[in-house]
């Protein structure tokens, strides 16, 4: 048993320092000044932005609209009850902004991006292609990691901010028809109630979760070694240690702003 | 003209898995030779020519190829390296959300970003060279594997390198692939003086077209010869080889 337990906890330990190795080395061809491979990793970017960002956005919007539905008419119908209704505004700054919003933007881009990135590194891996880059020098870190990288965490942060206003504007137009307050007032008492820290704190949220995502499952798919097989495998472990990560970091940074 | 050494192997030891090894391996390549590694699955002429390009490192011996050993060489002389080798794995291993014309201008847009006008001329010479010219808009998983691994030769010959290697020349080509292949080792890569190194784990009529088979056996090397020669080898491999 205490055998298991050590082996367990040096591999945990040894697959953080991978992954901010990992991280380490993305960040620094993010400032270093080679111009080689620039353009090429550009067109990456793009499509990584495109992908994760652009085509999330349909989906993103119909989940926000029923998280928003969902939390105003619970908390428009329900606090009124209880002397509380003045407080509507700060509770879905609350809910929404601070905590569902980067929280939900992130299991979206983890299920859609996360897989994607994952499985396709793993398939390159066993169709020699991540070897086929290595042979012609292509950086793996310049050409795959660092353009998934900003991709994620500009992808990440644009759908959060989609994310929170869908499910504030859209959620309370669509609840209207049961609520009796003003959309002027209702507009007004979440602006009153949103703080410079509440704004913040949703864009670091998602940067960090667009962060995690993007070296995480970077790290499993490029951890494919051979077989077809260990695909699903790493996506799988890639999931569940990224949603891991990511709770892990929501309360990291709500404690570091609120405690 | 005196002969100018590019690859050279010297005691060459490396394994990979539990059966493919390379065993005390020493060979030396000439500029403009063309080589064909010949053995059977597993025999090591794979991970031989792995070895030869850099793409693996020897557990002893030294490698050195065009003056370097990866071994040794700092990332930079390696990025320089990599530049003047092609190399063609058994696996097309072209990127599969890239279309075949982007596939081969990768390198050349990476490394150098010349002109877009140079990129499309430099790219549809080589295209053209091996035959898939046709296929320029296509994406991988269209192709033939015949069709994708000429494309692959396409994308190792763009940056114009010192030295092709080709892992199992073979595979996935059929009768029309391989007169393209031939034409190839005959016409422009011998014009050019362009060194070759290729896996062979068959017996096939490109055998002539190549300066020098290298025969290997579990690892090991059984001689290094032309062709018209290997098969008066005295060793259990060549009538098992050669039979056809």
């Amino acid at each position: 048993m205490i055998a298991w337990a050590g082996r367990k906890t040096v591999e945990g330990v040894a697959y953080i320092a991978d992954v901010l190795y990992l991280t380490y080395l993305a960040f620094k061809e993010l400032v270093s000044p080679a111009q080689r491979g620039r353009g090429a990793a550009f067109r990456v970017i793009t499509r990584q932005v495109l992908f994760t960002g652009v085509d999330a956005l349909p989906v993103v919007g119909a989940i926000a609209l029923l998280v928003g539905l969902i939390i105003i008419l619970q908390a428009g119908t329900t606090l009124p009850k209880v002397g509380a209704g003045a407080l509507l505004a700060n509770i879905i700054v609350l809910t929404v902004v601070r905590e569902l919003g980067p929280l939900l933007t992130a299991f979206i881009v983890v299920w859609r991006s996360g897989t994607a990135i994952c499985t396709e590194l793993g398939n390159m891996r066993v169709g020699q292609e991540i070897a086929a880059l290595e042979a012609m020098g292509i950086s793996l870190i310049r050409f795959i990691v660092t353009p998934r990288l900003v991709g994620a965490i500009v992808a990440t942060i644009c759908l959060t901010i989609y994310f929170d206003l869908v499910a504030i504007v859209g959620g309370f137009l669509l609840a209207k028809v049961h609520l009796t307050i003003p959309t002027a007032v209702y507009l007004d008492e979440i602006g009153k109630s949103l703080s410079i820290a509440d704004i913040l704190i949703t864009v670091i949220k998602s940067g960090l979760f667009g962060l995690t995502i993007a070296m995480i499952c970077c790290h499993h798919g490029l951890s494919v070694v051979a077989a077809a097989t260990e695909v699903p495998q790493q996506t799988t472990k890639a999931m569940l240690n990224t949603v891991t990560v990511c709770l892990v970091l929501d309360l990291v940074v709500s404690a570091s702003f609120f405690l | 003209m005196r002969p100018e050494t590019v690859l050279e192997l010297a005691h060459v030891s490396a394994s990979k898995g539990d059966r493919v090894r390379v065993e005390d391996l020493s060979l030396t390549v000439q500029r403009g030779e063309a080589v064909a590694l010949v053995g059977s699955n597993a025999s090591g002429k794979s991970l031989a020519l792995k070895l030869g390009a850099g793409l693996e490192i020897p557990a002893l011996g030294t490698v050195r190829v065009l003056g370097v050993d990866p071994a040794q060489a700092s990332a930079d002389e390696v990025l320089r390296l990599r530049q003047r080798l092609g190399f063609v794995f058994d696996k097309h291993a072209l990127i599969s959300n890239m279309t075949v014309f982007n596939n081969v201008a990768l390198p050349l847009r990476y490394h150098l970003t010349p002109p877009e006008e140079e990129v499309q001329d430099r790219v549809m010479a080589r295209l053209a060279e091996c035959g898939v010219e046709d296929f320029r808009d296509q994406f991988p998983v269209d192709l033939t594997l015949g069709d994708a691994r000429l494309a692959a030769i396409a994308r190792a010959r763009v940056m114009d390198p010192d030295i092709l290697f080709i892992d199992e020349l073979l595979i996935g080509l059929d009768a029309d692939d391989l007169g393209r292949v031939r034409g190839l080792v005959e016409g422009p890569w011998r014009e050019q003086g362009l060194t070759v190194v290729i896996t062979l784990n068959a017996p096939t009529t490109l055998f002539r077209f190549f300066d020098r088979l290298v025969l290997l056996r579990d690892g090991r090397l059984v001689a290094a010869l032309p062709p018209a020669e290997a098969a008066r080898v005295k060793d259990p491999m060549v009538p098992d080889f050669f039979a056809s």
